[in-house]
């Protein structure tokens, strides 16, 4: 699983750590059931405090992505919100854009514009 | 699989990484059926506590095994590289970048697996498959080699952490 956050981005830190799970839930880079780093591992990893990835889990799984069970961490939970539809809709748009010569920046920059 | 990284400064870039030794969970659970078939076929006149208490110590066995030497997680990026071995987080290996000389992916053949945690004055193993597998080189020449399941995505974070600026 991959990982980013930018810690002098003006986005809360459990905001960008819970975007990352989403993400990865979304490409399929996290299965059903996968477990995910305990949460002093991964917070000294990215050089950020354990509550801070606590709390980042924790509103994953009040909006249902992850399941927390004792003594087993954090699990990506099976009823999750389905993003295969987002995951089909942004694939036909990269071939639509590559079709038009656009590139990954200016994609980006399009949907940063959108949103 | 492509993840695009986040642009800007103060960004990390940081892969975690799991892997279940399936091997060892059955091979474990083998060795302690075997083990009491062996001790109940052994015959002669039994109390209840000489038969439950063998049966009590290898299933502690076999619990602890499969809670211990069953998994390896790893973490890769700003921080450097760190093993955890099993479910307790222990033994744990930390390497800081500026103590990785090289870092990078091997296809590692089975006869070369370590099955488990090994630690030789040369090297430290910590494979629990064959395939692509990362390998450190220290710069004392130790040799260190790690299952992780995208080892791609591993040696670039630890790249990309190499050749950033040091920001912090």
């Amino acid at each position: 699983m991959r990982w980013a956050i930018d810690h002098t981005s003006r986005e809360r830190l459990q905001d960008q750590i819970a975007d990352c799970v989403r993400r990865g839930v979304a490409t399929g880079e996290l299965d059903v059931g996968e477990q995910l780093p305990p949460a002093a591992e991964l917070g000294a990893a990215l050089s950020v405090d354990r509550n801070t990835v606590l709390a980042a889990y924790r509103q994953l799984r009040d909006d249902g992505v992850l399941e927390f069970r004792r003594g087993r961490g954090a699990r990506v939970a099976s009823g999750g919100p389905d993003l295969s539809a987002v995951t089909e809709a942004a694939r036909s748009l990269v071939a639509t854009a590559r079709l038009h010569g656009l590139g990954r920046n200016e994609l980006i920059r399009i949907i940063k514009e959108l949103t | 699989m492509t993840s695009p990284p986040l642009a800007g400064d103060g960004t990390h870039a940081v892969y975690t990484g799991r892997t279940t030794s399936w091997t060892t969970v059955a091979s474990t659970c083998v060795a302690g059926v075997l083990l009491v078939l062996v001790a109940t076929s052994s015959g002669g006149a039994w109390s209840d506590l000489m038969i439950v208490l063998p049966l009590l110590l290898i299933a502690i066995g076999v619990l602890a095994d499969v809670l211990t030497a069953s998994s390896v997680r790893a973490t890769a990026g700003p921080n450097g590289f760190t093993i955890r071995w099993g479910s307790v987080g222990w033994p744990r290996c930390s390497y800081p970048l500026d103590r990785i000389a090289r870092a990078e992916v091997i296809d590692l053949p089975w006869w070369r697996v370590s099955w488990g945690f090994w630690w030789t004055p040369r090297r430290t193993s910590c494979t629990v498959r064959s395939g692509p597998t990362v390998r450190l080189t220290l710069p004392n020449g130790r040799i260190v080699t790690v299952t992780v399941p995208e080892p791609v995505a591993a040696v670039a974070a630890l790249d990309a952490a190499a050749t950033a600026p040091r920001d912090t």
